[in-house]
């Protein structure tokens, strides 16, 4: 058993060795290249059309994948700025249980201060979360009440960016800001009077009036639907918290700092607060942002199959119609692995003419399209989903690596068959060939 | 046969090793497409299955201005005569009248904003599958008055059980305060995550009793023989019972109009790609038909010179092309019906992140397939036209050639 083990390992390191050896034969081997290269353009109409299969294959797969990418991007995106920031601070507990009875007794105090001493912060800002009750002369909807300082919190959601009636939480007391959405529902506007409801800390209904300041219309049908905006303090004074908050919300300078601005906030404030991510705090988001980085390669992988026919099929045909000439090759001292490095290296620079050709289609492609897409035809669905109407597409590193990788391993494998073929002809034969 | 069709099939098969090659990649991409499209099928006949079963029915009867607002000011009465032309009209399996209001429900400190939906307890389970969602305890019935069903993350989230004892609080129809006490009855899992944070169901009876509503009803659910038939039904409802109070019908497509758009953005993103592999193996078959008909070169010629026709030079490359195709697109179906036909009896049930994912959107976590006859129908005309395409140059290529010309070439 141990044996056989160790003659299969040793048969694979010389097997691993000897191809090593002839890659680097093959590298080195400036003729091969040049005979390949002027190969690849004897039939200029043939290599044409598979350089146009390849090109149009290419640019087609990477233009759809970026353009559904854009609507997976925007998702992650409109969550952010909408709602999640790139961190938030927690009592611990919130998280498995978002009530009034896991708050940040200190109104985020500590948080503050470390906050404002991290180079990465963009901007935080304090929050009060509570389930509630809208109700208008006309109606009543469920809604999840957000008390904010409103110039804080204008600097890292885009609420304050997205009014489109009435004015954004300043000035008055005792102002509100609902959606679009809501508003509709609850057949009120700008000025008209609501009554919110909660349960406030020691568990009594409490219920306040407010005016309606504003209106929003976010890329979120669900947030436009169920979220209602007060002042801090006024929330804080509805659910009888004192200065304790819910939350923390940071925005980062980028969005890749997070995670270290996470950790190192998590050491600064020890256990009494739990700091998480967005990724942390959406981790379906996240699945969903992976799972269409696997769903990539499967497309590219089924695109490349159906290429690896058409090389391959081209490639058999310029074997074949030079059996003679690779004949005369062989039989003037062509050794039979420099011709599979000859046929291998005319599939690899066909597939990279057409990879070229592709990406520069690709290119176009994205500049055609660098206003989005207009897909207001479908805004409903797509709000719903938190995209909003327009759509750019977003190209990622796996949309360039997965075609090259892919397109390599494709032209490897296509071109063995033919490879193969070629360097098995015995040049006595194939002299004789026409 | 055709002489043709003679040479043509002949034509196909003197290159084997090529003719293989292009046949095998119109299997692969017919395999493909069958498979996806039958999927993409299955997925979204599910959706909309699960959607009507899960609330909405086949057809719901409302007020004029409820689908747009949902609020207790537009209703329909369910009167006796009401009653009746539901009960007589053609089409309907099952009817029932719901009441839907907004309230904050709490136990102790804790409170949620929710859904509630009053459900009639003996007509709603033959409408939707409401009342089989329950997990825990039991649905809503006429015997155990303020009785409540929570939906599972809002009881989790209240930290309620079953036997807990919740106040709702809501405004009434008459626009008073509305409060009562309810008992906790059942917890039902809804596959919509939102909903299942938001969602509770009281019986009709106290419904109408905590909002002050009469006989009146929010909207009438109902279910149809089946989702083809819904327009039909609408259609019989909207005739019998316009009169006195404006009514609107609706089928399911128009109740979850994002749902329709969430199906069409799927298939366009899905077709995206399919129509690519179908175009990277369309080129394949124009460069095997070109490199056939650009060797043929003095063959041509001579049936040239023999007196054949341009045009049936025209059609022997055309049929020669089809037949390639043709053969590849039969393998392809022989393959993909049956391997489809497997999955639609196997769904494959989701586990872990994935179905969690998937009940993001609403839906329950199992991969089904349904083979239409279009989706076979489809990938035939949409194969045989791309070879019907890819034929056309090399075969005016073919026609136009001189004899002379040809003759003297190689």
């Amino acid at each position: 058993m141990g044996g056989r083990t160790a003659a299969v390992l040793a048969g694979l390191r010389r097997g691993g060795r000897f191809s090593t050896q002839v890659f680097a034969a093959i590298a080195r081997d400036r003729i091969l290249w040049r005979v390949a290269w002027r190969n690849v353009w004897r039939n200029g109409r043939r290599t044409g059309v598979v350089v146009t299969a390849i090109a149009v294959g290419i640019a087609g797969a990477v233009l759809s994948m970026a353009i559904q990418f854009g609507m997976v991007f925007q998702m992650v995106e409109t969550a952010i700025a909408t709602d999640l920031g790139h961190v938030q601070v927690h009592a611990p507990g919130f998280r498995d249980d978002p009530g009034l009875d896991h708050r940040l007794d200190d109104g985020g105090r500590a948080g503050g201060v470390a906050l404002d001493e991290l180079p990465q912060v963009a901007a935080w800002s304090p929050r009060v979360r509570a389930s509630g009750l809208i109700t208008s002369p006309r109606s009543s909807a469920g809604i999840q009440l957000i008390a904010i300082e409103p110039a804080r919190e204008a600097a890292i959601t885009v609420v304050s960016d997205s009014m489109v009636a009435g004015a954004y939480l300043d000035g008055d007391a005792r102002r509100v800001l609902i959606g679009q959405a809501l508003a509709d529902r609850l057949h009120v506007k700008v000025g008209s009077k609501v009554v919110v409801s909660a349960t406030d800390v020691h568990g009594d209904l409490a219920g306040e009036a407010f005016r309606v300041a504003g209106l929003y219309r976010t890329a979120s049908l669900e947030m436009d639907r169920t979220t209602v905006f007060v002042r801090l303090s006024e929330g804080q004074k509805l659910l009888a918290l004192g200065e304790a908050v819910s939350e923390l919300v940071v925005r980062a300078r980028d969005r890749k700092d997070a995670a270290d601005l996470a950790a190192e906030l998590g050491r600064r404030l020890g256990s009494e607060a739990d700091v998480r991510t967005w990724r942390e705090l959406a981790p379906l988001l996240v699945y969903f942002v992976d799972m269409f980085d696997q769903m990539a390669w499967i497309v590219y992988a089924a695109v490349f199959i159906a290429m690896a026919f058409g090389i391959a099929n081209v490639l058999l045909m310029a074997v074949f119609e030079r059996t003679r000439e690779i004949g005369v090759m062989r039989s003037i001292g062509m050794n039979g692995q420099r011709v599979v490095g000859l046929v291998t290296l005319e599939s690899v620079f066909l597939v990279l003419v057409g990879l070229a050709a592709g990406f520069a289609l690709t290119g176009l492609g994205l500049f055609l399209l660098r206003d989005g897409i207009d897909l207001s035809r479908w805004a409903q669905g797509l709000n719903a989903l938190g995209v909003s109407n327009t759509i750019t597409p977003v190209l990622r590193p796996a949309d360039v690596l997965a075609p090259v990788v892919v397109a390599t391993i494709t032209a490897l494998l296509a071109g063995l068959w033919p490879a193969i073929r070629a360097s098995r002809a015995q040049p006595a034969d194939a002299l004789r060939h026409v | 046969m055709s002489l043709e069709w003679r040479l043509a099939w002949r034509n196909v098969w003197r290159n084997p090793r090529r003719t293989g090659l292009t046949i095998a990649a119109t299997v692969f991409a017919v395999v493909l497409v069958v498979f996806f499209v039958a999927m993409a099928a299955g997925l979204h006949e599910k959706m909309i299955e699960d959607a009507v079963r899960l609330q909405s029915g086949h057809v719901a009867v409302a007020g004029a201005g409820y689908f747009e607002n949902r609020t207790l000011e537009q209703y329909v009465v369910v009167d006796p005569a009401v009653e009746a032309a539901f009960d007589g009209a053609e089409g309907v399996r099952a009817w029932a009248p719901r009441v839907l209001g907004f309230g904050l429900l709490s136990k102790e400190t804790d409170a949620r904003g929710v859904a509630v939906l009053g459900v009639d307890p003996e007509r709603e389970p033959e409408v939707t599958t409401l009342a089989e969602r329950v997990q825990r305890g039991a649905f809503v019935s006429n015997d155990t008055p303020r009785g409540i069903v929570l939906a599972s993350r809002l009881a989790d989230n209240l930290g309620a059980e079953v036997g807990d004892v919740l106040f709702l609080y809501s405004q009434a129809w008459t626009l008073e305060s509305a409060f009562d006490l309810f008992t906790v009855v059942g917890v039902m899992k809804i596959p919509d995550v939102n909903m299942d944070r938001s969602f509770a169901v009281i019986s009709l009876a106290d419904a109408r009793d905590f909002f002050v509503y009469g006989d009146r009803a929010s909207e009438v659910a109902v279910l149809a023989s089946d989702a083809e038939a819904a327009p039909l039904v609408a259609a019989g409802l909207r005739s019998t019972l316009e009169g006195a109070e404006p009514v609107d019908v609706r089928t399911w497509d128009r109740l979850m109009p994002e749902l329709v758009q969430f199906i069409f953005l799927d298939d366009a993103a899905m077709y995206m790609l399919l129509v690519i592999l179908v175009v990277v193996v369309g080129f394949g078959i124009l460069n095997t038909i070109l490199m056939a008909v650009l060797e043929r070169t003095r063959e041509l010629g001579v049936l040239l010179a023999l007196g054949l026709r341009p045009m049936a030079v025209f059609r022997v490359v055309y049929v020669e092309s089809l037949a390639l195709a043709g053969v590849g697109l039969l393998l392809g179906l022989v393959l993909a019906i049956p391997l489809v036909l497997w999955f639609e009896g196997h769904p494959v049930a989701l586990t872990g992140e994935m179905a969690a994912a998937t009940e993001l959107f609403g839906m329950e976590p199992v991969m089904t397939w349904k083979l239409k006859p279009l989706n076979p129908i489809g990938s035939t005309i949409t194969i045989l036209g791309v070879a019907a395409l890819a034929a056309f140059y090399p075969a005016v290529k073919a026609a136009r050639g001189r004899p002379v010309d040809a003759l003297r070439s190689l």
